[in-house]
């Protein structure tokens, strides 16, 4: 079986302690379409670790089941260390597992605290119509946002006139306004330049130095993957195929992983 | 929204850029509406006269409340053409409940103006639950009213509503000192708005300048509200169908600037997907945008009847919605509300409808067809369009 193979394809055991999220021998299908065969994942707080693999290997979908977009047909998921069931976002949500979607979901029209606060606004009572309460509003925005090593960011811009870089900054800020214990980013820095990509790389770390767990979605390998993460995961047809320590590989090492340069596959789960 | 800006705790001067694109985005219009004025004034001697300046607003405000209830709508980033025919069919139903079955008006108007809500109510349900696109819907709803008006109204096709007591909305007028203690309660509430506000700012410990945040709002509020109501009582007072218009105003200006709701409608129009991610009811949001257009606009239809002293088929606009129903499109769109969603704010339908009204007013006085009008008014929507257009471009911001 697929999941088998995987774990026997890890190069190195994960950190450790108990993980935040284990996730272990996932299936999912869409329809006849067997998306994911067995696959695993740990994230440990205070680490960041990298999914990788190439279009159709099963990443976004992995998250997915994670953030309780999809249900997994079988496999554990358990959170500190007990099984959990994470059928909605909301169950994940509620578990302190958030998502920066590759779309990031901001309003171009709204600011940067209209946007952290979306759905979630600090307000007065329905007297007077859920009056929002702007000034502790923008307080705590600007905590958030000092606390990323963003305090400089304009509160009152309307977010459509940042930069790339900003808006996946708010995003990421908006994702940490409730203190998660978990943050799932997917392709954060698909879009931006080198230098955006370098501060939300910078950011990353800074979160999982405040002991967040952090899930990365990348194609960046050469860059951000071997360069900004801990551990890296290589999935490939719905499996986890190989397994690195980010400061004990190259790039050309997880690419070969991902292409299946190295030892076979069984692909007959 | 644009909320007082000095907060920023690095103090940053915003860029002239960034000021077009929020707090100065009316300064076209105004500068537009004073060019207009400008020469109008030149062309007529009548033009600046108390009686006629009082006219013209009066003239202008079934259009702008009709333009302010739409604009609820076109916020998320729909459109309702059956405004007009909702102001038609429950100003004529009001009228068939006072005259045909002896309601009071203070029955048969709460009526009319909650079946308009209502009505707006069902148009959203069929948007978001069939998924039909709301002009679709709300053109072949606009016409069924139509017809539905047509029906309710008597073999003389018409219902006086002289002598019933609703035509009082029309002729009354605040003048004397009453119209100085309104616009006092006026500028209070305002003041206590903004006073909160910046209370609320120190108390959060945010640096606030006075002037910036309180006094020059509140001087600028004193000066025109002076101004106005100067102009207003030199002739017969503050007309109660102004006083309800300014009303509207204040209260959608508070819902849009300081709300929940109004953050929501902002945010729906302008990416619903994000915003239903984020937990906000979408297809709530847009019924109650919905059911605030319909209900505004059975509220302009019963001033309109109150004014023309009945009901008729030119009710509503007429068929089509006419005239009526153009106008306070442009009226919205004119003042600064886009037809794309998510921007615009409560002074649009004031503007826009001022910018209406002067025109038709203006070219009246000088003895213009009405055609010319009509071209007018035409041209001046795509041209407040076009420099909104060129704002964007330039201030890089096409995304919203
Ligand atoms: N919602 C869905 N419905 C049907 N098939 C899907 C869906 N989401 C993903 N898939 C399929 O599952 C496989 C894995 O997709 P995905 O997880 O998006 O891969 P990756 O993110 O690694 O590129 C692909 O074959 C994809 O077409
Ligand atoms: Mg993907």
């Amino acid at each position: 079986m697929a999941a088998l193979t995987a774990e026997q394809q890890r190069t190195v055991a994960p950190v450790g302690g108990t993980p935040l999220i284990s996730m272990r021998n996932i299936q999912k299908h869409f329809g006849s379409l067997h998306a994911l065969r067995g696959a695993s994942v740990d994230v440990h707080a205070g680490e960041v670790v990298a999914l990788v693999g190439d279009n159709g290997a099963g990443k976004s979908t992995l998250v997915k089941v994670m953030a309780g977009v999809h249900a997994a047909d079988s496999g554990d998921y358990l959170f500190e260390g007990k099984p959990v069931r994470v059928n909605t976002p909301t169950d994940a949500t509620r578990l302190g597992i958030q998502t920066v979607y590759q779309d990031l979901a901001l309003c171009h029209n709204l600011d940067a605290v209209q946007n952290l606060f979306l759905g979630r606004e600090l307000t007065g009572s329905p007297w007077g119509g859920r009056r929002i309460r702007r000034a502790e509003s923008e307080v705590r925005a600007r905590e958030v946002l000092t606390r990323m090593r963003l305090g400089g960011m304009s509160l009152t811009r309307p977010v459509g006139a940042m930069s790339g870089g900003q808006r996946q900054n708010i995003a990421i800020a908006r994702s940490i306004l409730w203190t998660p214990k978990v943050v799932i980013l997917d392709e954060p820095t698909a879009a931006l330049s080198h230098s955006a990509a370098e501060s939300v790389a910078t950011l990353i770390r800074t979160l999982a130095d405040q002991g967040l767990g952090i899930v990365v979605v990348s194609h960046d390998i050469h860059h951000f993957v071997v360069n900004s993460t801990d551990r890296i995961e290589v999935m490939r047809l719905g499996a986890n195929v190989a397994s690195f320590k980010s400061s004990e590989v190259t790039g050309e090492q997880v690419v070969n992983a991902m292409v299946g340069g190295n030892e076979g596959v069984n692909l007959a789960g | 929204m644009a909320h007082v800006s000095t907060t920023t705790l690095p103090p940053k001067r915003r860029s002239f850029n960034e000021l077009l694109s929020t707090d100065l985005r009316a300064l076209p219009i105004v500068i537009g509406l004073v060019a207009l004025w400008i020469f109008f004034a030149s062309q007529s001697d009548v033009f600046l006269t108390p009686r006629n300046l009082s006219n013209l607003l009066v003239q202008s405000t079934v259009v702008g409340i009709m333009a302010l209830g739409l604009m609820f709508v076109l916020l998320v980033k729909e459109i309702d053409l059956s405004v007009a025919a909702i102001n038609g069919v429950t100003s004529v139903l009001m009228a068939k409940l006072i005259v045909e079955f002896g309601f009071s008006p203070w029955i048969s108007v709460p009526i009319a103006i909650l079946l308009g809500a209502g009505i707006g109510s069902l148009s959203a349900r069929w948007v978001t639950f069939v998924g039909v696109p709301s002009f679709v819907v709300t053109l072949g709803l606009g016409l069924a009213l139509n017809g539905l008006q047509l029906i309710l109204l008597p073999e003389t096709a018409r219902y006086s509503l002289n002598g019933t007591g609703l035509e009082r909305i029309a002729l009354t007028n605040i003048s004397g000192s009453w119209a100085w203690i309104v616009l006092f309660i006026g500028l209070a509430a305002f003041a206590a708005l903004i006073i909160s506000e910046v209370a609320g700012r120190r108390k959060a410990g945010l640096e606030t300048a006075l002037v910036q945040a309180v006094v020059l709002p509140m001087a600028a509020a004193t000066v025109f509200g002076i101004i106005v109501v100067m102009i207003l009582t030199a002739h017969q007072g503050i007309p109660l169908v102004l006083l309800i218009f300014a009303v509207l105003l204040g209260i959608g200006g508070y819902i849009l600037r300081e709300t929940q709701f109004g953050l929501f409608l902002y945010a729906v129009g302008n990416n619903d997907e994000a915003a239903r991610r984020s937990g906000v009811n979408v297809a709530r949001i847009k019924m109650a945008a919905f059911a605030i257009a319909g209900g505004v606009a059975a509220l302009a239809g019963i001033i309109a009847a109150s004014r023309t002293l009945g009901v008729g088929v030119f009710s509503g606009g007429g068929v089509g919605g006419g005239t009526l129903l153009l106008e306070s499109i442009a009226a919205a769109v004119i003042g600064g509300v886009s037809l794309f969603g998510g921007r615009g704010s409560i002074h649009a339908a004031l503007l826009g409808a001022l910018v209406i009204g002067t025109v038709s007013n203006g070219l009246n006085l000088m003895g213009v067809e009405n055609e010319i009008r009509l071209i007018v008014t035409g041209l001046l929507l795509v041209l407040a369009v076009s420099i909104d257009k060129l704002i964007e471009k330039t201030t890089g911001q096409q995304s919203f």
